[in-house]
């Protein structure tokens, strides 16, 4: 609670100590060492923005110190020189704190901007990973544009000739109507999702749905799905709790792994052909799984490694892009080679409590 | 079984396929639409006539597999192929295939009702063949060996002399088996007899 109040209102409670130990300091003799609690006004000043108002507040209590020696010049049985060395120690008690902590605050901004530069590399490189994957889908997305264009266009012919002059409006008009409209969106949203996938976004930190992401990423490999002859099954748990992450990056994950299975069943002659992706949640966050029934994994401890394939045509980036988007989200990824096909799954926290 | 043409539309795209039955029952002709090329094979009588619009890109069985499936089994219901991209290689196989057309989507309504009006006349024309060269068949099938033998003889030009030497015959036995046969035939005339006997 203090802590708490310390950390919101640090300008203010210092400036608030600045003044208490200046009256305490008054109505002491001189002789006594009561400017040395100047120190702690300062340290917490130091932590308030902007970066002057430490300096600032540690230079008025310099001036505060010697001060009282010109207001109140009752000393008792001090001598004079002691209290010099004693208002001088104060002094420099106050001086070295300033110091240190602008030290400090310098060294946390270059850590925060490091951290900060990690985070775009990340990205980066998952923006890649997300332009890699969208190539290789390219076919398969212009075809399912190319579903609805095709119904909106026959129907708006159809529509036209019923709108001929002359020719009685048909009831179904309308019904044609809505039809091209539905079909439009249809084509929008698939649109949409191509752009959400190929946008090179910052990454933020939003609370998502572990469970809309499954969604959409099953709605965009659906037709993948069905050309290698494989069912995508969900089996969604419970809607998580507050998982705070960037959800294209997590999409981008999920999309990843279920590519790769699907391309492991096709692979796969005979026998089963699904993958199921279900997810679950418990006290300490989410669990997404991604199962399938194909060639399973010959190296599970490898697929993670960077440039490590079994893809003719692969370059080894997928997964190892994969589990650093996980990590970087606090979470785990593990796969395991199963029976029938293999197993990956990861982990996405709850929401950390934290004061930022 | 009905006499009238029926458009088959077989797309596993509901939006698809709700507008390629649309645009079919613009022609006249009783339309059905099917999910899937098992679907169609399931409720398909080969003798119904009509015509086919298929979408090459199934999941499960492709076009490309129907129309194999369908010329292996010897029905050649007439096929007007779409697809979503066109693929030079598949284009090429489609038509080798013996489709009408391959459309590529988007088409435009026109497109798409002239080839299948082209279709359904090119089912019809066939099945006419068909049923003509079928029902020649039958008839010369009736006729006795000796019958038979006049009418070779006929087709190779010979005149009723030459055939009447050859058989042993008088000319007047020759004359009698063939204003038989041709009855049977039901030819009026020897132009028409070798016209009916071409296509076998």
């Amino acid at each position: 609670m203090i802590r708490r109040l310390l950390f919101t209102y640090p300008a203010t409670i210092s400036l608030g100590l600045v003044a208490l130990v200046f009256v305490v300091d008054l109505c002491l003799p001189l002789g006594v060492a009561s400017a040395v609690p100047y120190t702690f006004a300062v340290l917490l000043a130091l932590s308030a923005r902007p970066w002057w108002f430490g300096p600032a507040v540690a230079a008025l209590c310099g001036v505060l110190t010697f001060l009282k020696m010109g207001l109140v010049p009752e000393r008792g049985t001090t001598e004079m020189w002691k209290v010099i060395v004693n208002r001088c120690l104060a002094l420099f008690s106050i001086t070295m704190t300033t110091l240190l902590g602008l030290l400090r605050r310098k060294a946390a901004a270059e850590r925060a901007r490091a951290e900060e530069q990690v985070r775009v590399h990340q990205a980066d490189l998952a923006h890649v990973g997300r332009l890699t994957l969208l190539g290789q889908l390219a076919a398969g997305l212009a075809h399912e544009l190319n579903q609805p264009l095709a119904a909106v266009c026959l129907q708006a012919d159809i529509a036209a000739r019923q709108a001929e002059p002359g020719a009685p409006v048909q009831p179904e008009l309308k019904g044609i109507l809505a039809e091209i409209a539905d079909q439009s969106s249809r084509a929008a949203e698939i649109v949409r999702s191509i752009r959400r996938m190929a946008r090179r976004a910052e990454p933020v930190t939003d609370p998502i749905d572990v469970n809309e992401v499954a969604r959409s990423v099953a709605g965009l490999l659906d037709w993948h799905a069905g050309r290698s002859n494989v069912t995508l099954r969900l089996d969604l748990g419970e809607a998580a709790g507050p998982i705070y992450g960037d959800r294209i990056q997590v999409e981008q994950v999920l999309f990843n792994l279920v590519q790769n299975a699907i391309e492991s069943i096709a692979e796969r002659g005979s026998g089963p052909r699904t993958v199921t992706v279900s997810t679950s949640t418990g006290p300490d966050g989410a669990t997404v799984t991604v199962r399938d029934t194909g060639t399973g994994l010959t190296d599970p401890d490898r697929v993670f490694e960077r440039f490590y394939t079994t893809k003719p045509n692969g370059m080894g980036m997928g997964l190892a892009i994969s589990k650093s988007i996980i990590e970087a989200h606090g979470g785990h990824m593990r796969a395991i080679d199963t029976v029938d096909g293999a197993e990956f799954w990861f982990t996405l926290p709850v929401a950390r409590k934290e004061g930022s | 079984m009905t006499a009238d043409p029926t458009i088959f539309v077989v797309d596993d795209d509901e939006g698809v396929r709700r507008a390629l039955t649309s645009a079919g029952g613009l022609l006249g002709h009783p339309v059905r639409g099917f999910p899937s090329a098992h679907e169609f094979l399931n409720a398909y009588q080969p003798s119904q006539p009509g015509c086919l619009v298929l979408d090459i890109k199934m999941p499960g069985m492709t076009g490309l597999e129907l129309q194999r499936k369908l010329a292996d089994d010897g029905v050649n219901i007439p096929i007007v192929m779409i697809s979503g991209h066109a693929d030079v290689r598949i284009a090429v196989e489609a038509m080798t295939l013996g489709a009408v057309t391959l459309l590529e989507k988007p088409f435009r309504l026109e497109e798409l009702l002239a080839h299948v009006r082209k279709a359904v006349d090119k089912d019809r024309a066939d099945r006419e063949v068909q049923n003509k060269s079928a029902s020649v068949a039958a008839r010369l099938n009736a006729l006795t060996p000796k019958e038979r033998e006049v009418l070779d003889m006929i087709a190779a030009g010979k005149t009723n002399r030459a055939m009447a030497d050859e058989l042993s015959l008088s000319v007047r036995a020759v004359e009698d088996r063939r204003a038989r046969l041709m009855k049977k035939v039901g030819a009026h005339s020897v132009a028409e007899l070798v016209r009916l006997l071409g296509p076998l």
